[in-house]
């Protein structure tokens, strides 16, 4: 799991735009300058770097409300369990 | 106004090119994985940082929309008007394009074609036409009447007079209007080519030598504003749009018609009085294909007669290519600009008289001329004409 996290992290980092410090699980979602359709971006290069399938439907908001990076990975990963 | 044009990237820039009479014209090699192709086109240049400045949702979107909203930070800021809740809700956003975002399309069917990967999940809402509109609404909080017009090279003069009419007739009090076209990739450069139009070299209009059109990139934008709310509020009046003609030829996919190009200058010419010819300027269409330039010249003696000797008439495309959608665009401001300062743009690569084409085209130099009334022409393939006219204020 510390791999797939590494690996999350840092396609996260890559949509960041708007990020100038750390990037770690306590980063605020707001910190990093994305919009609702980073997410989108950021889940297709998890299926594209990783070779997996996120079972997801924006029109289901699978992400609720997050508050941190760390929330966004958990969700990331519940997904990719899925 | 805002200009982003292969000629420069502001609108000063844009004047000082076309009056040097200076050709932005270049060959220029475009690939997608083993696919390739060398063309003279006028592309745009050194404005990735100011791109990157655009903010998230733009840094992400087409070029089109890029360069559209390059272009109407320029124009936004020079006119003064902030959008506040009251003037946003009655302000419109109306930016065309001839094509959209072509090179997204490229990008999505080289990725599914040559690397099987899938498109990017933001391809449709990078290309759609409407995709420039909607970033400057969502930019400037602009909530008044919004769409993207299409009518390939007549597109941006649609724009400003579709937008001019939804302000007289009480719809908006104002609007970001104009016109952006960035289609320059592999995929739509071939597609141009597989037409036999595109010259080989250069862009050579209304000289006997010439051979076909050059693909350009860019974008004109314009805030247009009813006279007396800009009066009021004591805004720097560029020009007043005073006459709009828009008509279609009926005909066909691709010869130009004499009476369609006629009846939309005589359309957007209806409310205004020649005194003298010689104070008339006319921004051609001018593409330097074959069929354009001789019908455009019959166009315009059909129009104003004897009086036609008299005219100024220059195509710029022979400098910043031909901008496809955002031509009317950028070609509007090379005609309220020859109002402004009394220069006219030249025609440049001119280097064969054409008994064709047989008025007086501003031959490779700028000149001073007292210009009261300036058209721009703008001729679409699928026969679709539009014609704006401006005047002093």
């Amino acid at each position: 799991m510390a791999d797939m996290e590494a690996s999350l992290l840092e396609i996260i980092k890559e949509h960041a735009v708007g990020l100038t410090g750390e990037l770690n699980r306590d980063t605020p979602i707001a910190d990093l300058g994305i919009d609702s359709f980073s997410v989108v971006e950021i889940i297709y290069e998890v299926e594209e770097k990783l070779d997996v399938e996120v079972p997801f439907n924006a029109n289901e908001n699978p992400f609720g409300e997050m508050a941190t990076v760390g929330d966004l990975l958990d969700a990331l990963e519940n997904l990719i369990k899925k | 106004m805002g200009a982003v044009t292969p000629l420069g990237a502001s609108v000063d820039a844009f004047w000082d090119g076309l009056t040097a009479g200076r050709c932005a014209i270049q060959k220029r090699d475009y690939a997608a994985d083993r696919f390739s192709l060398t063309l003279p086109v006028a592309p745009v240049d050194g404005v990735d940082e100011r791109i990157k400045g655009l903010g998230v949702q733009l840094m992400r979107a087409d070029r089109f929309s890029q360069l559209a909203a390059l272009a109407a930070e320029e124009a936004v800021a020079q006119s003064g008007l902030e959008f506040d809740e009251a003037l946003g809700a009655r302000t419109a956003c109306i930016i065309g394009t001839g094509i959209g975002g072509q090179s997204t399309f490229d990008q999505g069917y080289i990725s599914m074609l040559c690397r099987e990967r899938r498109p990017h999940p933001l391809t449709i809402l990078k290309l759609i036409p409407n995709a420039a509109a909607s970033h400057l609404t969502i930019k400037y909080a602009v909530k008044g009447p919004s769409f993207a017009v299409s009518s390939a090279c007549a597109t941006g003069a649609h724009a400003l007079g579709v937008t001019a009419e939804l302000i007289k007739s009480g719809a908006a009090d104002a609007g970001i209007a104009g016109a952006s076209e960035a289609i320059l990739c592999y995929g739509a450069l071939e597609a141009w080519k597989a037409m036999h139009i595109l010259a080989d070299e250069t862009c050579r209009p209304f000289s006997k030598n010439r051979n076909g059109l050059v693909i350009g990139e860019g974008a004109g934008v314009f805030v247009l504003e009813e006279e007396e709310h800009a009066k009021k509020r004591g805004a720097n009046i560029l020009c007043r749009l005073s006459g709009f003609g828009m008509n279609a030829d009926g005909k066909d996919m691709i010869n130009p018609d004499v009476n369609g190009a006629a009846g939309a200058m005589k359309l957007a010419l209806k409310d205004i009085e020649i005194a003298d010819p010689k104070s008339v300027y006319v921004n051609a269409h001018g593409t330097g294909t074959l069929l354009n330039d001789p019908t455009e010249t019959k166009a315009i003696r059909s129009v104003f007669g004897a009086g036609a000797d008299d005219l100024a008439v220059s195509s710029t495309k022979s400098m910043h290519g031909h901008l496809l959608g955002a031509a009317g665009g950028i070609e509007s401001i090379a005609a309220i600009l020859a109002l402004r300062n009394g220069v006219v743009a030249p025609t440049v690569n001119y280097d064969e008289p054409d008994p064709e084409c047989d008025l007086d085209y501003t031959p490779n130099e700028a000149k001073e001329r007292d210009v009261s009334v300036a058209l721009s022409n703008s001729f679409a393939f699928g026969g679709l004409n539009a014609v704006v006219a401006f005047e002093k204020v």
